[in-house]
């Protein structure tokens, strides 16, 4: 039997079982996805795609109305992220202690969880001099309307950017090893001492018992159970709501599936007469950090995407389609992440077992949505585009929710000291158990929470 | 057509190369779908695609492929149209646009192309290359 079962590999699950195994315990890391490393991550836009993605690339709610993109391999989705490392900030904390009752969300109380979180990275914050074309105008653009921006920072290590290297292939995986995924600031590390990975086990259900936890699944196709002391759930938000409702807690826990969230982000494209290669060199380095953007509930970020993407986005189709993609090389764009709102999401199984998202975005979202959208309208006329285009619909990034934490056990699933409800040695640590949206990449507070409690599982 | 996928019966080929022209019917610096022969490389998304969901997908384009033109422009145009409208029909079409334009423009803008096809590719056309710093 393991001391403990980390289940998932993201953002929370690799700094975990990192942890815990550097502490000697017996620990097993287990992980949907197949095992890629910088030697083999699949290098084109179709393949990625296709391999890294759960559903053959993208999922949806059951409207269909949003796609939501979630990495399937060894290190989650920080494997196909961007990597942006941003603490929460009082304004976010103050809405999860509110909601949720636990005292722990404070910048006070989180501020040296950070700290131990960010000494595990190597971070970098952009500067002037590694804006690209997009960059450049988004700043001029925003400076001219008096709205504020701010470079960003990042997880990665040495990116080549000053020798020519594009970082838009990173988001297949990171063919350098700089950027900070999970695979490469844990999971590595952790297997060269000791820890115990199986990639390609699918866990279908979970069972608890008073001294143990055993775990069921299917692990390259053949059935398998192992068991664990104690069990660690970071498959996300929806991974672990899933295996939640499919162990059939859900009588027990009347919260279980709810409070779904997410930044619902919309992109918009500005054609110029100009040249922009907009996918060169570090393709995202500035986001918006304007107070008035943040009281209104969206932000935005400076971004692009290939060919593949940029075409699936667009509305357009037929003559249209190809007049648009001509211009490829002359394009910026921008996109406006929401914040929105918990109480418009659930998830749930079908008969089939399979999972259902039901996600509607409420009055305040799609206001959000539409005051979002103008700005991004305004910015990109201020920087002189002969034309903006449109794109069809939405991706849903940043999956948060479907397990809350909080005080009451009738209307969260996890309690204060991240166990389940009423199961002693059962444990959360993922974006599932957030309580609302932040508004902010959530990814390094995922590691934060994971750190924390892994320092209490370890009586540090 | 002499290419054979391991997933999608030739009638589903067929049909998805039908629609794949509508998506992308060429332009004089574009060439369409079925020209780039771009389709000959299917089986690399669909590999990964969850059984059913090709199911689905191989059983739908086969019927498509036998409709008419002016009935495949209709479902195009559909499907195009269900992001902004409401309603069970608006919701299947949404997700056969989803699914079909996924396929279609991953392959188109791959830059791959069929072993008939001698013009540029399309990240040529488009401009797009990326460097790759490897040491």
């Amino acid at each position: 039997m393991y001391d403990y079962i980390v289940i998932g590999s993201g953002s929370a699950g690799g700094i975990m079982s990192r942890r815990l195994n550097a502490s000697g315990a017996k620990v097993l890391l287990i992980e949907a996805g197949k095992h890629y490393t910088r030697k083999n991550f699949p290098q084109s836009e179709l393949e990625y795609s296709a391999q890294l993605f759960w559903g053959g690339g993208i999922e949806f709610d059951t409207e269909a109305r949003t796609a939501f993109l979630r990495a399937r391999c060894v290190g989650g989705t920080t494997i196909v992220n961007q990597a942006l490392m941003d603490r929460f900030d009082a304004d976010a904390l103050d809405d999860w202690k509110q909601r949720s009752g636990v005292d722990f969300f404070s910048l006070d109380a989180l501020t040296p969880w950070y700290e131990k979180a960010e000494a595990n990275l190597k971070l970098h914050t952009f500067g002037s001099e590694e804006r690209n074309s997009n960059a450049q105008k988004f700043c001029d653009a925003s400076d001219s309307l008096g709205y504020k921006w701010k470079y960003l920072r990042r997880g990665m290590d040495d990116c080549a950017l000053g020798r020519g290297n594009d970082c838009v292939g990173c988001l297949g995986g990171c063919y350098r090893d700089s950027k900070q995924s999970s695979l490469v600031t844990s999971i590595q590390p952790a297997l060269t001492e000791g820890l115990e990975l199986r990639s390609e086990f699918e866990v279908g259900r979970i069972e608890h018992h008073s001294d143990h936890v055993r775990v069921f699944g299917h692990h390259k196709g053949e059935k398998v159970e192992v068991r664990g002391a104690k069990v660690i759930l970071c498959a996300g938000s929806f991974g672990t709501t899933k295996l939640m409702l499919a162990s059939g807690f859900k009588k027990q826990m009347p919260a279980l599936g709810k409070g779904f969230c997410q930044h619902p982000q919309y992109m918009l494209f500005g054609v110029f007469d100009d040249i922009m290669d907009a996918w060169r060199s570090s393709f995202q380095t500035v986001a918006s950090n304007d107070h008035g953007f943040r009281k209104r509930g969206f932000k935005l970020e400076n971004v692009f995407a290939g060919p593949v993407s940029t075409a699936f986005l667009f509305k357009l189709y037929g003559k249209e389609h190809h007049r648009i993609m001509r211009e490829y090389r002359k394009m910026t764009s921008l996109e406006v992440a929401v914040r929105d709102e918990p109480e418009g999401g659930e998830m749930s199984l079908d008969n089939n077992g399979k999972l259902l998202v039901k996600k509607t975005l409420t009055d305040q979202d799609n206001r959000r949505r539409v005051d979002g959208l103008d700005t991004i309208r305004q910015i990109l006329h201020a920087q002189g585009a002969k034309e903006v285009v449109e794109t069809a619909f939405y991706f849903g990034l940043h999956l948060m929710g479907g397990c809350q934490m909080g005080v009451d056990a009738t209307r969260s699933v996890v309690a204060p000291d991240y166990r389940v409800h009423g199961l002693k040695n059962l444990y959360i640590a993922d974006t599932s158990l957030y309580p609302s949206a932040p508004g902010i990449n959530p990814s390094l507070t995922a590691m934060t929470l994971s750190y924390r409690l892994s320092a209490q599982l370890l009586g540090e | 057509m002499s290419f054979r996928s391991r997933y999608l019966s030739p009638a589903a080929v067929r049909g998805m190369t039908r629609i794949g022209d509508i998506l992308c019917p060429g332009d004089g610096h574009f060439p369409s779908f079925s020209a780039t022969g771009c389709v000959e490389h299917v089986d690399i998304p669909l590999e990964y695609a969850p059984a059913a969901d090709i199911g689905d997908l191989s059983l739908l384009l086969s019927i498509l492929s036998y409709m008419p033109q002016p009935v495949l422009q209709w479902v195009v145009r559909q499907m195009a149209e269900s992001h902004e409208s409401s309603g069970p029909l608006s919701s299947t079409f949404r997700q056969l646009d989803f699914g079909l334009r996924g396929i279609i423009f991953g392959l188109y803008y791959s830059g791959r192309t069929g072993v008939g096809y001698s013009g540029p590719d399309t990240h040529t056309l488009t401009g797009y290359s990326v460097n790759r710093v490897e040491d």
